[in-house]
Protein backbone atom coordinates (compact mmCIF):
# COMPACT_ATOMS: atom_id res chain seq x y z
CA UNK A 1 0.00 0.00 0.00
CA UNK A 2 1.46 3.35 -1.00
CA UNK A 3 1.11 6.46 1.12
CA UNK A 4 0.91 9.51 -1.08
CA UNK A 5 0.70 13.15 0.01
CA UNK A 6 -2.75 13.30 -1.63
CA UNK A 7 -4.39 10.13 -0.20
CA UNK A 8 -7.60 10.47 -2.11
CA UNK A 9 -5.89 9.17 -5.24
CA UNK A 10 -5.69 5.45 -5.83
CA UNK A 11 -2.55 4.34 -7.62
CA UNK A 12 -2.02 0.94 -9.12
CA UNK A 13 -0.32 -1.60 -6.89
CA UNK A 14 1.82 -2.32 -9.94
CA UNK A 15 2.79 1.31 -10.52
CA UNK A 16 6.46 0.39 -10.23
CA UNK A 17 6.27 -2.57 -12.61
CA UNK A 18 7.60 -1.49 -16.03
CA UNK A 19 5.91 -4.48 -17.72
CA UNK A 20 2.52 -3.25 -16.55
CA UNK A 21 2.94 0.48 -17.25
CA UNK A 22 1.39 0.56 -20.71
CA UNK A 23 -1.68 -1.54 -19.99
CA UNK A 24 -2.34 0.19 -16.65
CA UNK A 25 -2.21 3.57 -18.41
CA UNK A 26 -4.62 2.28 -21.05
CA UNK A 27 -6.94 0.92 -18.36
CA UNK A 28 -7.04 4.29 -16.60
CA UNK A 29 -7.64 6.14 -19.89
CA UNK A 30 -10.57 3.86 -20.75
CA UNK A 31 -12.15 3.90 -17.31
CA UNK A 32 -14.32 7.01 -17.87
CA UNK A 33 -15.80 5.36 -21.00
CA UNK A 34 -16.66 2.24 -19.02
CA UNK A 35 -18.38 4.26 -16.34
CA UNK A 36 -20.21 6.31 -18.98
CA UNK A 37 -21.44 3.11 -20.61
CA UNK A 38 -22.63 1.88 -17.22
CA UNK A 39 -24.50 5.14 -16.55
CA UNK A 40 -26.01 4.93 -20.03
CA UNK A 41 -27.25 1.40 -19.42
CA UNK A 42 -28.64 2.48 -16.05
CA UNK A 43 -30.61 5.41 -17.49
CA UNK A 44 -31.82 3.14 -20.27
CA UNK A 45 -33.11 0.67 -17.68
CA UNK A 46 -30.79 -2.10 -18.93
CA UNK A 47 -29.77 -3.53 -15.56
CA UNK A 48 -28.31 -6.66 -17.10
CA UNK A 49 -25.89 -4.56 -19.14
CA UNK A 50 -24.98 -2.65 -15.98
CA UNK A 51 -24.20 -6.00 -14.40
CA UNK A 52 -22.14 -7.28 -17.35
CA UNK A 53 -19.99 -4.14 -17.30
CA UNK A 54 -19.59 -4.30 -13.54
CA UNK A 55 -18.73 -7.99 -13.75
CA UNK A 56 -15.95 -7.34 -16.24
CA UNK A 57 -14.47 -4.61 -14.06
CA UNK A 58 -14.76 -6.84 -11.03
CA UNK A 59 -12.75 -9.55 -12.77
CA UNK A 60 -10.03 -7.29 -14.13
CA UNK A 61 -9.50 -4.33 -11.80
CA UNK A 62 -7.55 -6.33 -9.23
CA UNK A 63 -5.24 -7.60 -11.97
CA UNK A 64 -4.42 -4.01 -12.90
CA UNK A 65 -3.64 -3.16 -9.29
CA UNK A 66 -6.93 -1.61 -8.20
CA UNK A 67 -8.55 -4.03 -5.74
CA UNK A 68 -10.82 -1.29 -4.26
CA UNK A 69 -12.23 -0.64 -7.73
CA UNK A 70 -12.85 -4.33 -8.20
CA UNK A 71 -14.64 -4.56 -4.86
CA UNK A 72 -16.87 -1.58 -5.70
CA UNK A 73 -17.69 -3.19 -9.05
CA UNK A 74 -18.49 -6.47 -7.27
CA UNK A 75 -21.07 -4.65 -5.14
CA UNK A 76 -22.84 -3.45 -8.31
CA UNK A 77 -22.66 -6.94 -9.83
CA UNK A 78 -24.14 -8.56 -6.74
CA UNK A 79 -26.87 -5.90 -6.34
CA UNK A 80 -28.20 -6.64 -9.82
CA UNK A 81 -27.78 -10.42 -9.39
CA UNK A 82 -29.69 -10.31 -6.11
CA UNK A 83 -32.50 -8.36 -7.76
CA UNK A 84 -32.11 -5.26 -5.62
CA UNK A 85 -34.18 -2.16 -6.24
CA UNK A 86 -33.01 0.27 -8.89
CA UNK A 87 -32.17 2.97 -6.34
CA UNK A 88 -29.86 0.56 -4.53
CA UNK A 89 -28.15 -0.31 -7.79
CA UNK A 90 -27.92 3.37 -8.71
CA UNK A 91 -26.35 4.14 -5.36
CA UNK A 92 -23.75 1.39 -5.82
CA UNK A 93 -22.95 2.60 -9.32
CA UNK A 94 -22.46 6.01 -7.73
CA UNK A 95 -20.00 4.55 -5.22
CA UNK A 96 -18.15 2.78 -8.03
CA UNK A 97 -17.94 6.05 -9.96
CA UNK A 98 -16.54 7.77 -6.88
CA UNK A 99 -13.78 5.19 -6.56
CA UNK A 100 -13.12 5.35 -10.30
CA UNK A 101 -12.69 9.12 -10.09
CA UNK A 102 -9.74 8.60 -7.71
CA UNK A 103 -7.94 6.14 -9.97
CA UNK A 104 -4.51 7.16 -11.27
CA UNK A 105 -1.89 5.04 -13.13
CA UNK B 1 10.64 -39.69 -40.22
CA UNK B 2 10.76 -40.69 -36.60
CA UNK B 3 8.99 -39.46 -33.48
CA UNK B 4 10.07 -35.90 -32.64
CA UNK B 5 9.86 -33.49 -29.72
CA UNK B 6 7.49 -30.51 -29.79
CA UNK B 7 8.04 -26.73 -30.00
CA UNK B 8 6.69 -24.13 -27.49
CA UNK B 9 3.45 -25.19 -25.80
CA UNK B 10 0.40 -23.28 -26.98
CA UNK B 11 -2.02 -21.62 -24.56
CA UNK B 12 -5.42 -20.47 -25.81
CA UNK B 13 -7.40 -17.97 -23.75
CA UNK B 14 -11.14 -17.67 -24.42
CA UNK B 15 -12.62 -14.66 -22.63
CA UNK B 16 -14.89 -11.88 -23.81
CA UNK B 17 -12.94 -9.19 -21.96
CA UNK B 18 -10.23 -7.29 -23.78
CA UNK B 19 -8.90 -6.28 -20.34
CA UNK B 20 -8.21 -9.90 -19.49
CA UNK B 21 -6.44 -10.62 -22.78
CA UNK B 22 -4.16 -7.59 -22.34
CA UNK B 23 -3.36 -8.67 -18.82
CA UNK B 24 -2.61 -12.24 -19.86
CA UNK B 25 -0.34 -11.06 -22.65
CA UNK B 26 1.70 -8.97 -20.24
CA UNK B 27 1.70 -11.41 -17.35
CA UNK B 28 2.54 -14.50 -19.41
CA UNK B 29 5.05 -12.83 -21.76
CA UNK B 30 8.05 -14.38 -20.02
CA UNK B 31 6.61 -17.88 -19.83
CA UNK B 32 7.90 -20.42 -22.36
CA UNK B 33 4.59 -20.51 -24.20
CA UNK B 34 2.84 -19.21 -27.29
CA UNK B 35 -0.30 -17.33 -26.18
CA UNK B 36 -3.38 -17.11 -28.38
CA UNK B 37 -6.70 -15.49 -27.57
CA UNK B 38 -10.28 -15.19 -28.63
CA UNK B 39 -13.05 -12.95 -27.38
CA UNK B 40 -15.89 -14.94 -28.86
CA UNK B 41 -16.70 -18.48 -27.70
CA UNK B 42 -17.59 -19.86 -31.13
CA UNK B 43 -14.43 -18.44 -32.66
CA UNK B 44 -12.49 -19.79 -29.68
CA UNK B 45 -13.70 -23.30 -30.45
CA UNK B 46 -12.60 -22.96 -34.05
CA UNK B 47 -9.20 -21.71 -32.93
CA UNK B 48 -8.91 -24.70 -30.61
CA UNK B 49 -9.50 -27.03 -33.55
CA UNK B 50 -6.94 -25.26 -35.73
CA UNK B 51 -4.26 -24.77 -33.06
CA UNK B 52 -4.62 -27.92 -30.94
CA UNK B 53 -3.40 -25.93 -27.89
CA UNK B 54 -1.80 -27.58 -24.88
CA UNK B 55 -3.93 -25.67 -22.37
CA UNK B 56 -7.13 -23.63 -22.66
CA UNK B 57 -7.92 -20.79 -20.26
CA UNK B 58 -11.66 -20.34 -20.26
CA UNK B 59 -13.96 -17.69 -18.85
CA UNK B 60 -17.38 -18.72 -17.60
CA UNK B 61 -19.51 -15.65 -18.12
CA UNK B 62 -19.50 -14.78 -21.79
CA UNK B 63 -22.29 -13.46 -23.95
CA UNK B 64 -23.81 -16.01 -26.28
CA UNK B 65 -22.17 -19.32 -25.40
CA UNK B 66 -21.01 -19.43 -21.80
CA UNK B 67 -17.91 -21.22 -20.51
CA UNK B 68 -19.76 -24.34 -19.41
CA UNK B 69 -21.24 -24.76 -22.90
CA UNK B 70 -17.78 -24.26 -24.43
CA UNK B 71 -16.37 -26.88 -22.08
CA UNK B 72 -19.06 -29.36 -23.05
CA UNK B 73 -18.39 -28.68 -26.74
CA UNK B 74 -14.67 -29.29 -26.15
CA UNK B 75 -15.25 -32.53 -24.28
CA UNK B 76 -17.56 -33.93 -26.92
CA UNK B 77 -15.05 -33.30 -29.71
CA UNK B 78 -12.74 -36.28 -30.07
CA UNK B 79 -9.85 -34.08 -31.23
CA UNK B 80 -10.20 -31.57 -28.40
CA UNK B 81 -11.36 -33.57 -25.40
CA UNK B 82 -7.89 -34.25 -24.03
CA UNK B 83 -6.83 -30.60 -23.88
CA UNK B 84 -6.69 -29.48 -20.23
CA UNK B 85 -9.04 -26.60 -19.48
CA UNK B 86 -8.46 -24.10 -16.67
CA UNK B 87 -11.45 -21.94 -15.85
CA UNK B 88 -10.63 -18.34 -15.00
CA UNK B 89 -13.71 -16.66 -13.69
CA UNK B 90 -15.01 -13.86 -11.55
CA UNK B 91 -17.90 -16.13 -10.62
CA UNK B 92 -16.36 -17.75 -7.58
CA UNK B 93 -19.17 -19.78 -6.05
CA UNK B 94 -18.34 -23.25 -4.83
CA UNK B 95 -21.16 -24.66 -6.97
CA UNK B 96 -19.58 -23.19 -10.08
CA UNK B 97 -16.18 -24.59 -9.22
CA UNK B 98 -17.58 -28.05 -8.62
CA UNK B 99 -19.63 -27.88 -11.79
CA UNK B 100 -16.56 -26.82 -13.77
CA UNK B 101 -14.48 -29.67 -12.40
CA UNK B 102 -17.26 -32.22 -12.88
CA UNK B 103 -17.66 -31.13 -16.50
CA UNK B 104 -14.00 -31.93 -17.04
CA UNK B 105 -12.01 -28.79 -16.28
CA UNK B 106 -8.71 -29.59 -14.61
CA UNK B 107 -8.48 -26.42 -12.56
CA UNK B 108 -10.18 -23.21 -11.57
CA UNK B 109 -8.62 -19.80 -10.96
CA UNK B 110 -10.75 -16.98 -9.59
CA UNK B 111 -10.59 -13.50 -11.07
CA UNK B 112 -8.99 -11.15 -10.29
CA UNK B 113 -6.21 -13.69 -10.49
CA UNK B 114 -2.99 -13.67 -8.59
CA UNK B 115 -0.32 -13.74 -11.29
CA UNK B 116 1.98 -16.13 -9.49
CA UNK B 117 -0.85 -18.55 -8.90
CA UNK B 118 -2.09 -18.38 -12.50
CA UNK B 119 1.41 -19.06 -13.82
CA UNK B 120 1.84 -21.98 -11.44
CA UNK B 121 -1.47 -23.54 -12.47
CA UNK B 122 -0.73 -23.06 -16.19
CA UNK B 123 2.69 -24.67 -15.75
CA UNK B 124 1.15 -27.53 -13.82
CA UNK B 125 -1.41 -28.18 -16.55
CA UNK B 126 1.33 -28.02 -19.21
CA UNK B 127 3.43 -30.55 -17.30
CA UNK B 128 0.53 -32.96 -17.20
CA UNK B 129 -0.26 -32.38 -20.86
CA UNK B 130 3.37 -33.06 -21.79
CA UNK B 131 3.18 -36.39 -19.99
CA UNK B 132 -0.11 -37.23 -21.71
CA UNK B 133 1.42 -36.50 -25.10
CA UNK B 134 4.51 -38.56 -24.34
CA UNK B 135 2.30 -41.42 -23.27
CA UNK B 136 0.21 -41.18 -26.43
CA UNK B 137 3.35 -41.11 -28.51
CA UNK B 138 4.87 -44.07 -26.68
CA UNK B 139 1.68 -45.96 -27.40
CA UNK B 140 2.44 -45.51 -31.10
CA UNK B 141 6.10 -46.42 -31.00
CA UNK B 142 7.43 -49.97 -31.11
CA UNK B 143 9.44 -50.65 -27.98
CA UNK B 144 12.11 -52.86 -29.56
CA UNK B 145 12.97 -50.96 -32.71
CA UNK B 146 11.90 -47.38 -31.94
CA UNK B 147 9.95 -47.32 -35.21
CA UNK B 148 6.30 -46.30 -35.41
CA UNK B 149 4.15 -49.29 -34.56
CA UNK B 150 1.30 -51.03 -36.37
CA UNK B 151 -1.34 -48.77 -34.82
CA UNK B 152 0.44 -45.70 -36.18
CA UNK B 153 1.09 -47.40 -39.53
CA UNK B 154 -2.61 -48.17 -40.06
CA UNK B 155 -3.66 -44.64 -39.19
CA UNK B 156 -0.88 -42.93 -41.14
CA UNK B 157 -1.33 -45.04 -44.27
CA UNK B 158 -5.05 -44.23 -44.29
CA UNK B 159 -4.18 -40.52 -44.07
CA UNK B 160 -1.60 -40.72 -46.83
CA UNK B 161 -3.94 -42.67 -49.10
CA UNK B 162 -6.69 -40.09 -48.75
CA UNK B 163 -4.18 -37.23 -49.24
CA UNK B 164 -2.82 -38.97 -52.30
CA UNK B 165 -6.28 -39.33 -53.78
CA UNK B 166 -7.39 -35.83 -52.87
CA UNK B 167 -4.30 -34.02 -54.12
CA UNK B 168 -3.43 -36.51 -56.88
CA UNK B 169 -0.02 -37.14 -55.33
CA UNK B 170 1.99 -40.27 -55.83
CA UNK B 171 2.27 -42.79 -53.03
CA UNK B 172 4.01 -46.13 -52.82
CA UNK B 173 3.92 -48.73 -50.07
CA UNK B 174 6.88 -51.03 -49.44
CA UNK B 175 6.43 -54.20 -47.38
CA UNK B 176 9.66 -55.72 -46.16
CA UNK B 177 10.25 -59.08 -44.49
CA UNK B 178 13.45 -60.60 -43.07
CA UNK B 179 14.40 -63.76 -44.97
CA UNK B 180 14.52 -66.92 -42.87
CA UNK B 181 13.81 -65.14 -39.62
CA UNK B 182 12.30 -68.13 -37.83
CA UNK B 183 15.32 -70.23 -38.71
CA UNK B 184 17.55 -67.42 -37.47
CA UNK B 185 15.75 -67.33 -34.12
CA UNK B 186 15.89 -71.12 -33.79
CA UNK B 187 19.61 -71.32 -34.63
CA UNK B 188 20.87 -68.26 -32.80
CA UNK B 189 18.25 -67.52 -30.19
CA UNK B 190 15.71 -64.76 -29.82
CA UNK B 191 18.10 -62.11 -28.48
CA UNK B 192 20.01 -62.41 -31.74
CA UNK B 193 16.77 -62.13 -33.71
CA UNK B 194 15.86 -59.01 -31.75
CA UNK B 195 19.24 -57.51 -32.49
CA UNK B 196 18.74 -58.16 -36.20
CA UNK B 197 15.38 -56.38 -36.11
CA UNK B 198 16.90 -53.42 -34.27
CA UNK B 199 19.73 -53.14 -36.78
CA UNK B 200 17.32 -53.44 -39.70
CA UNK B 201 15.17 -50.70 -38.21
CA UNK B 202 18.20 -48.40 -38.07
CA UNK B 203 18.92 -49.10 -41.71
CA UNK B 204 15.33 -48.32 -42.64
CA UNK B 205 15.50 -45.10 -40.63
CA UNK B 206 18.63 -43.95 -42.41
CA UNK B 207 16.84 -43.45 -45.71
CA UNK B 208 15.12 -40.33 -46.99
CA UNK B 209 13.54 -38.12 -44.34
CA UNK B 210 10.17 -38.34 -46.05
CA UNK B 211 9.98 -42.13 -45.86
CA UNK B 212 7.95 -43.54 -42.97
CA UNK B 213 9.25 -46.93 -41.78
CA UNK B 214 7.02 -48.80 -39.34
CA UNK B 215 7.12 -52.14 -37.63
CA UNK B 216 4.20 -53.98 -39.19
CA UNK B 217 4.49 -57.40 -37.56
CA UNK B 218 7.00 -59.75 -35.93
CA UNK B 219 9.59 -59.62 -38.69
CA UNK B 220 7.70 -57.50 -41.18
CA UNK B 221 8.07 -53.79 -41.83
CA UNK B 222 5.86 -51.38 -43.75
CA UNK B 223 7.46 -48.31 -45.27
CA UNK B 224 5.17 -45.56 -46.47
CA UNK B 225 6.67 -43.46 -49.25
CA UNK B 226 4.59 -40.34 -49.88
CA UNK B 227 5.21 -38.41 -53.09
CA UNK B 228 7.09 -41.37 -54.50
CA UNK B 229 6.35 -43.30 -57.68
CA UNK B 230 6.71 -47.04 -58.05
CA UNK B 231 9.92 -46.70 -60.08
CA UNK B 232 11.53 -44.38 -57.51
CA UNK B 233 10.44 -46.74 -54.77
CA UNK B 234 12.14 -49.63 -56.56
CA UNK B 235 15.46 -47.81 -56.21
CA UNK B 236 14.81 -46.85 -52.61
CA UNK B 237 13.84 -50.40 -51.66
CA UNK B 238 16.86 -51.82 -53.46
CA UNK B 239 19.15 -49.49 -51.50
CA UNK B 240 17.69 -50.85 -48.27
CA UNK B 241 18.00 -54.40 -49.59
CA UNK B 242 21.64 -53.89 -50.45
CA UNK B 243 22.48 -52.25 -47.11
CA UNK B 244 20.94 -55.17 -45.22
CA UNK B 245 22.78 -57.72 -47.38
CA UNK B 246 26.10 -55.97 -46.74
CA UNK B 247 25.59 -55.61 -43.01
CA UNK B 248 28.01 -57.50 -40.79
CA UNK B 249 26.76 -59.18 -37.64
CA UNK B 250 28.61 -59.41 -34.31
CA UNK B 251 28.91 -62.98 -33.00
CA UNK B 252 28.04 -64.27 -36.48
CA UNK B 253 31.10 -63.62 -38.58
CA UNK B 254 30.49 -64.20 -42.28
CA UNK B 255 26.75 -64.58 -41.79
CA UNK B 256 24.68 -62.86 -44.45
CA UNK B 257 21.15 -61.81 -43.56
CA UNK B 258 18.81 -60.57 -46.24
CA UNK B 259 15.28 -59.23 -46.63
CA UNK B 260 12.68 -59.36 -49.35
CA UNK B 261 10.66 -56.36 -50.51
CA UNK B 262 7.29 -55.96 -52.19
CA UNK B 263 6.21 -52.58 -53.48
CA UNK B 264 2.85 -51.23 -54.63
CA UNK B 265 2.30 -47.85 -56.29
CA UNK B 266 -1.21 -46.63 -55.58
CA UNK B 267 -1.58 -45.25 -59.09
CA UNK B 268 -1.12 -48.77 -60.47
CA UNK B 269 -4.16 -50.09 -58.65
CA UNK B 270 -7.31 -50.31 -60.75
CA UNK B 271 -10.08 -47.86 -59.96
CA UNK B 272 -10.47 -46.22 -56.58
CA UNK B 273 -8.72 -48.62 -54.30
CA UNK B 274 -8.13 -48.07 -50.63
CA UNK B 275 -5.75 -48.93 -47.88
CA UNK B 276 -6.46 -52.67 -47.71
CA UNK B 277 -5.94 -53.08 -51.44
CA UNK B 278 -2.62 -51.24 -51.30
CA UNK B 279 -1.40 -53.45 -48.47
CA UNK B 280 -2.64 -56.58 -50.25
CA UNK B 281 -0.85 -55.54 -53.46
CA UNK B 282 2.43 -54.85 -51.65
CA UNK B 283 2.08 -58.10 -49.74
CA UNK B 284 1.56 -60.19 -52.84
CA UNK B 285 4.58 -58.50 -54.44
CA UNK B 286 6.53 -59.42 -51.29
CA UNK B 287 5.34 -63.01 -51.64
CA UNK B 288 6.54 -63.00 -55.26
CA UNK B 289 9.95 -61.81 -54.05
CA UNK B 290 10.14 -64.74 -51.62
CA UNK B 291 9.11 -67.24 -54.31
CA UNK B 292 11.66 -65.82 -56.73
CA UNK B 293 14.57 -66.49 -54.45
CA UNK B 294 14.45 -63.88 -51.69
CA UNK B 295 16.85 -60.97 -51.20
CA UNK B 296 15.03 -59.13 -53.94
CA UNK B 297 12.53 -56.39 -54.61
CA UNK B 298 9.37 -57.14 -56.55
CA UNK B 299 6.76 -54.65 -57.70
CA UNK B 300 3.08 -55.31 -58.06
CA UNK B 301 1.70 -54.56 -61.54
CA UNK B 302 4.90 -53.01 -62.93
CA UNK B 303 7.02 -55.25 -65.12
CA UNK B 304 10.25 -54.58 -63.29
CA UNK B 305 12.10 -56.16 -60.40
CA UNK B 306 15.64 -56.16 -59.09
CA UNK B 307 17.80 -58.24 -56.84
Amino acid sequence: MRLTPDDTTLRSEFADDPDMAAIVALFVRELPQRLAAMHGALSGGDLEQVRVLAHQLKGAAGGYGYPKLGEAAALVDHAVKEGQQVNVIRSRVGMLAAVAARIRP
Amino acid sequence: MTPQSSPLPKVLAIDDSELIHRLLRVRLQHEQIELHGSMVAVQGLKMARDLQPDVILLDIEMEGMDGFEVLQALKSDVDLQDIPVIFISATASMEDRVRALDLGAVDFVAKPFEVVELKARVRSALRVQHLVKMLAQKAQVDGLTGLWNRTYFDRRLAQEVSESIRHRRSLTLVMCDVDGFKKLNDERGHPFGDMVLERLAKILQSGRGSDIPCRYGGEEFGIILPNTSGSEALEVADRYRRAIELETWPSAAGKVITASFGIADISMLPGTQGVEDLIAAADSALYKAKLNGRNRVEASSINQSTG
